[in-house]
């Protein structure tokens, strides 16, 4: 496609010296290069966002009249005891995923070693990652069950009564980040073992006659090369604790009575079973305000390192 | 494009797979203009369907084929997830309608009539005189005197109970009354048992013992007016309900840690003997293994107020014609095709439910179904349940509100109020 356009570009180019083409061909090829992909991100996530801000304005249960309301969602929401619930899910999801990068920072040092059997333990650890999501909720829904569960024949072995984790509104919350962290660690190691294979011979070389080992070798001379590893391993982090989901639905269905709902669950439950459009469309618009604190700062660290580049 | 008309018998079943895959993904346009001259009628009848159970979903095919064989009109079926259809439908009744469609009668059928959603089907009824057959049960798909679907199937409710507990418990006597239940449950509690097994993690099945409740303290008129807004969730007649609820839970009735386990998970306890009696509906026979069926038998809710007439809960499914079906003709031939008791005879037998024709010959003789047929006997009156009665968006902050009291019963006033200041905004009362 790009080439046809390209081509023909070329054509028109040489056939009218001086024409219209030329003066602007500047600007106007690589907006014609870049219009399929600007025209699909406006259609599918442009546009959809802003009308979804526009329903989060009205009362709709999805085949009726809309009815404006105005802010009426948010200050329903605002006082609403179930979205502070959601709200704080959502912040012990995020500070506990921030494990996941430094788990996976450990297991990818640990693996990345020269021993016999080594890449055996390293398709172990790279396990989770293969597995649906759906499947690790399972799994780790059967582990918890507090009857016929492998958690409960543990405990019962000694003597003791096992917690019903997934039943308590305290700890159900980390029962399940606890699930997530699996695969989450998982995908953190394999960035960080990319990232090591990429380390710099020369600049370990010229540490070790320096006379760095264990370690100061470690945070002075890998950690500073795996900059670029460990910025990706904790924005896609950031982003799948705050995105969290499928595991709640799969686990606890937001339960007991809510405890476990994070913004993105309370939004589908709205939505999907109470009908609510606009007051789901309010949740879904708060929620994007959080995630973008974290997308402008990540998009700021991009462009500056790119200008950095340039420079 | 050459390609494709120079292999006739590959097209069909090629068009077929591609327009499943085009209505899924709502994009009905891939489908068009491929339609060859090959069938006699050039039409395409199009049902969407949520069965669940395999037995039914082979039959559903095997009913499609025969029509195909007897009229040569070619059908179309878009089945879907059970959970995920009741999402669906509000988006295919207005933007890609279908011309039939499964659904539930009472108040679900109900909300969509009232927004001109479903086909008046009160010609067809007539002109094939369904209203002598199906009697009482017209009621449930009716609005204003006009029928807007036909009722396919009923499910109903009691309680499974082990037999041996239920001997050795009760000296074989079913409760009949409040205090019966109780001597038996407290019982099987003295000896570690738990007497109801039920899974609260679905929501749903802790409002059966809310429904059972009203139901036999306040009865079926204050129960519907609760369910259609016009009472109060701090009314104090819920009172007694709460009040009996939390006796049982005091007394330990209920198994340990209920909001870890979907309404499937908590079977084994039942199975295993670690519960005796589970309140659920009729389908739980598909969960039982076919060799242990003798071991259960089921009873209907007990009596806790003799005063109050026995009402019982009976959902019952249905099939309609959407207000925006293209082929309105081609779905009244097909409903009157399936709706013959030879057929509802058969579509009835897997789920274990209720015919919705009295002409409709039995099959098998089965004591559940004789059970359910006496219980329902007894009652005056039905309810649907408590997700099909009341509003959905109420139903969810309802049932979410049962799990609570039931997990930890000191918050009932919290819940009680919160699901009146639900009812209100709700109901647009104040």
């Amino acid at each position: 496609m790009t080439d046809v356009l390209r081509a023909s570009a070329v054509r028109t180019a040489t056939r009218r010296p001086g024409s219209l083409w030329r003066r602007h061909r500047e600007w106007i090829t690589p907006v014609l290069l870049l219009a399929p992909g600007l025209i699909l991100f406006l259609l599918i996530i442009v546009i959809p966002t802003l009308q979804s801000f526009r329903l989060s304005l009205y009362d709709w249960d999805g085949i009726g009249p809309m009815s404006w309301v105005g802010l009426g969602n948010y200050s329903e929401l605002f006082a609403d005891p179930q979205f502070l619930t959601s709200l704080k899910n959502n912040i012990i999801w995020l500070i506990l995923f921030l494990l996941a990068p430094v788990g996976g920072l450990v297991l990818a040092l640990l693996v990345n070693q020269k021993v016999k059997g080594i890449r055996l333990a390293k398709s172990l650890f790279f396990m989770p990652l293969v597995l649906a999501p759906v499947t690790v909720g399972v799994v780790y829904s059967w582990f918890y069950d507090p009857t016929f569960g492998m958690m409960a024949l543990i405990f019962n072995a000694f003597g003791a009564t096992p917690p019903a984790i997934l039943s308590d509104p305290d700890l159900v919350t980390f029962g399940i980040v606890a699930a997530a962290l699996w695969p989450q660690v998982a995908f953190c190691m394999v960035l960080f073992l990319a990232g090591l294979n990429n380390l710099d011979e020369d600049v370990l070389g010229a540490g070790r006659v320096d006379g760095a080992r264990g370690f100061p070798m470690f945070w002075h001379v890998v950690l500073p090369q795996l900059r670029a590893a460990s910025f990706i391993a904790l924005t896609v982090t950031v982003i799948g604790a705050l995105r969290s989901f499928d595991l709640i639905a799969i686990m606890t269905q937001g339960g007991p009575y809510g405890s476990s709902s994070v913004l993105a669950y309370q939004m589908y439950e709205q939505a999907i079973f109470s009908y609510r459009m606009g007051y789901a469309a309010a949740i879904a618009t708060v929620l994007f305000g959080v995630m973008a604190v974290f997308i402008i700062w990540y998009l700021s660290r991009v462009v500056s390192a790119e200008a950095r580049r340039d420079r | 494009m050459k390609k494709r008309s120079d292999v006739p018998f590959g097209t069909a079943s090629r068009r077929t797979v591609l327009k499943t895959l085009a209505a899924g993904a709502g994009v009905a346009a891939l489908g068009g203009g491929w339609s060859g001259a090959a069938f006699a009628e050039d039409r395409v009848l199009t049902i969407n369907t949520n069965i669940s159970g395999e037995g039914q979903r082979k039959l559903m095919a095997q009913f499609i084929e025969e029509f195909t064989k007897e009229t040569g009109i070619q059908v179309q079926q878009n089945a879907m997830d059970h959970e995920g259809y009741k999402t669906a439908i509000r988006n295919f009744l207005v933007a890609n309608p279908p011309d039939v469609c499964l659904w539930f009668s009472g108040d679900r059928m109900r909300a969509f009539v009232n927004r001109g959603l479903f086909d008046d089907m009160s010609d067809l009824w007539v002109k094939e005189g369904w209203a002598d057959k199906v009697g009482a049960l017209t009621t449930t798909v009716t609005v204003d005197g006009k029928q807007y679907g036909v009722p396919t199937g009923a499910s109903f409710w009691g309680i499974w109970a082990r037999k041996d507990y239920l001997d050795k418990y009760a000296d074989g006597k079913a409760p009949a009354t409040w205090d019966e239940l109780l001597a038996f449950g407290d019982k099987m509690v003295a000896d570690g048992i738990s007497p109801f097994a039920i899974g609260t993690k679905d929501l749903w099945p802790a409002a059966a013992w809310f429904d059972y409740l009203n139901l036999r303290i306040n009865g079926y008129d204050f129960h519907m007016k609760l369910m259609a807004g016009e009472a109060s969730y701090e009314d104090p007649k819920l009172d007694a309900v709460f009040d009996k609820w939390q006796e049982l839970v005091d007394r330990k009735f209920f198994i340990p840690n209920h909001t870890s386990y979907d309404w499937q998970g908590a079977v084994p306890f039942l199975l295993q003997g670690k519960a005796g009696m589970y309140l659920m509906g009729q389908f739980l026979t598909r969960n039982i293994p076919a060799a242990d069926l003798d071991k259960y038998t089921y009873l209907q809710f007990p009596t806790i107020d003799p005063a109050v007439a026995i009402a019982e809960e009976f959902p019952v499914d249905s099939m309609h014609i959407p207000s925006g079906a293209k082929n309105k003709d081609l779905a009244r031939q097909f409903i009157a095709f399936f709706y013959q008791p030879q057929r509802l005879a058969l579509w009835v037998e897997p789920e274990g439910n209720i015919p919705t024709r009295s002409d409709v010959p039995v099959l098998k003789k089965d004591w559940l179904l004789e059970k359910g047929q006496a219980i329902l006997q007894s009652a005056k009156s039905a309810s649907q349940y408590y997700d099909r009665d009341t509003d959905p968006d109420m139903a969810q902050i309802g049932m979410n509100g049962f799990q609570q009291f039931m997990a930890d019963p000191k918050s009932r006033k919290a819940v009680q109020a919160r699901l009146e200041q639900a009812r209100k905004r709700i109901y647009k009362q104040s």
